[in-house]
């Protein structure tokens, strides 16, 4: 018999003697107060966690945002997912895969997640520019945040790429003598620019 | 006992134990100050929600895939090769190594980017890589820190809380060549420089699996640095050890199991990364890992499933909240229990992975408070398993000879009320200290505590001259 | 109210005057008190040390003492909840499952038998102006669920108790634990020790509890006091002239 029959066999052989017990079905999320609404809720989240929040009306908005924010960087790398239209923006754009010698990011949003204050970010977007630039702008299309994790899942099942990051605030990391830090690997700064 | 460390080895618990209080009393500052930070932070996080709702759902959730486990097993399997993943059964540490020599072997790997995973301790893989001339990075802080000192983690979710500060001043001096009064955002900075390095270079990203949704072949991990991410994502190849115990049936439950985990662990409402892993990179992505490897872990868990009572451990998340809140746990840390996992849970799965045998004392090294049980978010009831330990040790003739005709004795006059009425006086004028050599419970009491004084006459005595 | 007192081994060794307290307390609510003089020991050293079989040995002959009482009060947390919560689990048959969860009905730690049973909401003013520290051990709190009776009872005598970071910290005593692995045990009641606020004694529901902080804060030549919650009680009742416990 193989290792995987092996173990299989013995776990149904033990598994005869357990009662089973039924899935207790959808998480529900209980709270004792009704939570705020989805938009209200993400910002709350987001950045109680470190995060910070912009508000855009719209792609001018936005675009005119975003080119005053990275007017200080010098070198810019840019998820695949973020609309065609961006382009120059001031900083000079880095190639894919020379990501780490960046110090801006800008990534699209699959999603967010008000219940957690979370960035949905999805591996067709580019992992690396999620993730080793130490600023990381996050776009988020202000229709695609759920209000908990749960519908965000439900709703995210049926396309799942190879990955998918929850990204619901800056690194940290308090392993040094209890001391909170921040940026320990991923980006320490994270700004979320709903539109 | 002279000033060096015991033996590693659950067997040296008092030894370790009673050395760390007498010669590291720093360690238990540390993480007597971790563990009561780490558990207040708990408790907000649980008073926000409804969290004994929270928690039924999460120990049914994980109950009902227990139960079935081997159908989840064989679904994930299923979903995971669909996804393009290599599926791997291994029944010991031995199988796990034979999996990584060959991806090793394959791929000409040099260097292993590593996140954090209690089960890669459990196993051994740092020491098996280096005998495979590879060298492997711990990229978690904390695991850093460890790693350069050449200690074991000595909790679940913050390896290295045992170290103050300071310790780490001198440690980053020696190693990173970091000034000794710098700030800890300063030593941060020069791990994440020195380790950035490792990211980029690495052939082979290790990682363990907090969950394993059965529906998708969805590997989920927490964490809060962005390690995780980096090692699953950046290297060419991902391998993630993941327990058999760690498998739930649906894509949905983590929302969750995430969710309850985090508050239990840290008391935040999620960890600041979640990788939700459904294979390797596919055609219209960038970037990511080329193969991915998910090697499925028994090593011990069937023996622990098959027993009737200790099973219920099985559903534990490794959140470590038993760890915080445990009296015990926090006057020494994790490395008195001598093994992997330590505190409350290190008490009650360590004899169902390494056997019995191997395991003792530990189930002993708790005073049965049940905090633990109280902040568990699964509801495993660690009191009773650590029970039921206790008993199995005394069905298996495991205990001393002195303890199991004391306890007949004890019981043979708690049948005969006048013989036990005359015993208990008579040890009430025993001269404990004197009288240890023949009762060891006695002289381990009087070791650390002044004798109690007795009362100069028995209730027995009070009530039968009548109270008024 | 007929009330059977299960004074437990260590009261009736140790906390001899702490348990002729609980019978004037009890009295002192109405309840007519007995005291079954073939009661011994419960089973809790044999039950938590793993020998089960020992324990229910002392589990089937301390339900048939207590089998005709129509409560049985207990001035140890501990004990009673080894009664109320461990002998229906430990029953090998279903009659003595059944005389096991008939006894657990009856079953009151003294405080909260007080509080609960007795509706007892003043005591009296006996223990105005002194500051207690109070020690809530651990299955008192965790298997009897009793946290505010017995501080409910203090500051109805016109005690103030103070807080305490530590309060319901376990001590270390912990039964067998405590001579088992007795250098943690030890560190555990140092802590308590450490914590402690200024206050003029802490007490506790649990003998075995005090026998560990004061045997500890005796080696450490710690000036504190410690009484059992009973003897507190019922100098709440009588005033600074009622008889003084044992510790």
């Amino acid at each position: 018999m193989n290792t995987r029959d092996q173990i299989l066999t013995a776990i149904r052989a033990a598994r005869e003697r357990r009662t089973p017990v039924e899935h207790p079905g959808r998480f529900g999320g209980w709270r004792p107060v009704e939570p705020p609404p989805p938009l209200e809720g993400f910002e709350a989240m987001f950045t109680q966690a470190g995060g910070e929040v912009v508000h855009v009306s719209g792609t001018v908005e936005r675009d005119d945002w975003l080119r005053t924010f990275l007017a200080e960087f010098q070198h810019l790398s840019m998820g695949a997912g973020v609309p065609p239209g961006i382009a120059d923006l001031g900083p000079t754009r880095i190639n894919p895969g020379d990501e780490h010698a960046a110090d801006v990011g800008v990534s699209m949003a699959r999603g967010a997640i008000a219940e957690t204050g979370s960035l949905m970010m999805d591996a067709r977007d580019g992992r690396r520019a999620q993730l080793l630039p130490p600023v990381l702008v996050v776009l988020v299309d202000r229709s695609t945040v759920h209000a908990t994790v749960a519908d965000a899942f439900e709703s995210a099942r049926g396309d799942l790429s190879a990955a998918i990051g929850l990204h619901s605030g800056p690194s940290k990391s308090a392993d040094i003598g209890q001391v909170m830090v921040k940026g320990v690997h991923g980006p320490g700064r994270v700004i979320a620019v709903l539109a | 006992m002279t000033g060096s460390s015991p033996e590693y080895r659950p067997g040296a618990y008092r030894e370790a134990a009673a050395h760390s209080l007498r010669e590291t009393p720093m360690v238990r500052d540390s993480v007597g100050s971790a563990t009561r930070t780490f558990d207040s932070l708990r408790a907000h996080a649980y008073a926000d929600v409804e969290s004994d709702r929270w928690r039924d759902w999460a120990r049914d959730v994980k109950g009902h895939a227990l139960t079935h486990l081997d159908q989840y097993l064989e679904q994930a399997e299923r979903s995971l090769v669909r996804n393009g993943v290599h599926v791997h059964w291994a029944a010991t540490a031995e199988d796990v190594h034979r999996v990584i020599a060959k991806v090793v072997e394959t791929h000409g790997v040099r260097t292993v980017v590593k996140s954090k995973s209690m089960l890669s301790e459990e196993l051994d893989v740092n020491a098996h890589l280096e005998s495979l001339g590879v060298r492997p990075v711990e990229t978690d802080l904390g695991e850093y820190i460890i790693q350069l000192l050449d200690e074991p983690p000595s909790h679940i979710v913050g390896p290295a809380i045992h170290r103050s500060l300071d310790d780490c001043r001198v440690l980053f001096h020696e190693r990173l060549g970091t000034p000794l009064d710098s700030e800890p955002d300063e030593l941060a900075a020069a791990a994440r420089a020195a380790l950035r390095e490792d990211f980029l270079s690495a052939d082979l990203g290790i990682s363990g699996g907090n969950f394993l949704a059965a529906d998708t072949g969805t590997v989920a991990l927490i964490e809060n640095e962005g390690n995780i991410r980096l090692t699953t994502s950046v290297p060419r190849v991902h391998v993630a050890l993941v327990g058999i115990e760690k498998v739930v049936p649906r894509f949905e439950d983590l929302a969750g199991l995430l969710q309850l985990t985090a508050r239990a662990a840290t008391g935040q409402p999620i960890g600041l990364f979640v990788s939700l892993i459904q294979g390797p990179r596919t055609g219209d992505e960038v970037d990511g890992p080329e193969e991915v490897h998910v090697v499925l872990v028994d090593n011990g868990r069937t023996t622990l499933f098959e027993d009737d009572v200790a099973w219920e451990a099985l559903r534990c998340v490794r959140c470590g909240a038993c760890l915080n809140i445990c009296p015990v746990y926090r006057q020494t840390g994790g490395h008195a229990y001598g093994w992997t996992y330590s505190g409350p849970i290190g008490a009650i799965i360590s004899p169902g992975l390494l056997g019995l045998d191997r395991a003792l004392p530990l189930p002993h090294a708790s005073s049965l408070c049940g905090a633990c049980t109280d902040v568990c978010p699964v509801r495993i009831p660690i009191p009773e398993l650590l029970i039921h330990w206790r008993e199995r040790t005394v069905d298996e003739g495991r205990n001393s000879t002195a303890e199991r005709l004391g306890m007949k004795a004890y019981a043979g006059l708690a049948e005969r009320p006048g013989a036990f009425s005359a015993a208990a006086s008579a040890l009430r004028w025993t001269p404990w200290r004197a009288a240890g050599r023949a009762l060891p419970v006695l002289s381990g009491w009087v070791q650390e505590r002044d004798a109690p004084s007795p009362s100069p006459r028995s209730f027995r005595d009070l009530w039968r001259e009548g109270i008024e | 109210m007929r009330v059977a007192l299960f004074v437990t081994c260590l009261g009736d060794q140790f906390f001899a005057e702490a348990c002729a307290d609980a019978v004037r307390l009890l009295r002192h609510v109405g309840a007519e008190v007995s005291f079954p003089t073939d009661q011994t020991c419960c089973g809790q050293p044999a039950f938590n040390s793993g020998h089960r079989r020992e324990a229910l040995r002392m589990m089937r002959h301390t339900t048939q003492v207590f089998a005709d009482a129509e409560y049985v009060v207990l001035p140890s947390g501990s004990c009673a909840g080894m009664v109320r919560s461990m002998y229906s689990g430990l029953s090998d048959t279903d009659e003595a499952r059944a005389a096991a969860e008939d006894l657990a009905a009856r079953t009151y730690e003294l405080s909260e038998f007080l509080v609960s049973v007795a509706d007892c909401e003043e005591l009296g003013d006996g223990l105005t102006g002194h500051r207690v520290a109070y020690h809530h051990g651990c299955h008192a709190l965790r298997e009897l669920g009793v946290s505010d009776q017995p501080v409910t009872l203090l500051r109805s005598c016109g005690a103030e108790v103070i807080e305490w970071s530590a309060d319901r910290e376990c001590c270390g005593f912990g039964g067998t634990f405590s001579a088992k692995l007795p250098e943690v045990s030890a560190a555990m009641a140092d802590h308590k020790l450490d914590t402690l606020p200024d206050v003029d004694v802490v007490t506790s529901a649990d003998g075995g509890c005090l026998l560990q902080l004061s045997g500890r804060a005796g080696r450490r030549e710690l000036p504190v006091p410690f009484r059992h919650l009973a003897s507190l009680l019922w100098q709440g009742v009588a005033g600074a002239e009622a008889p003084r416990g044992s510790a």
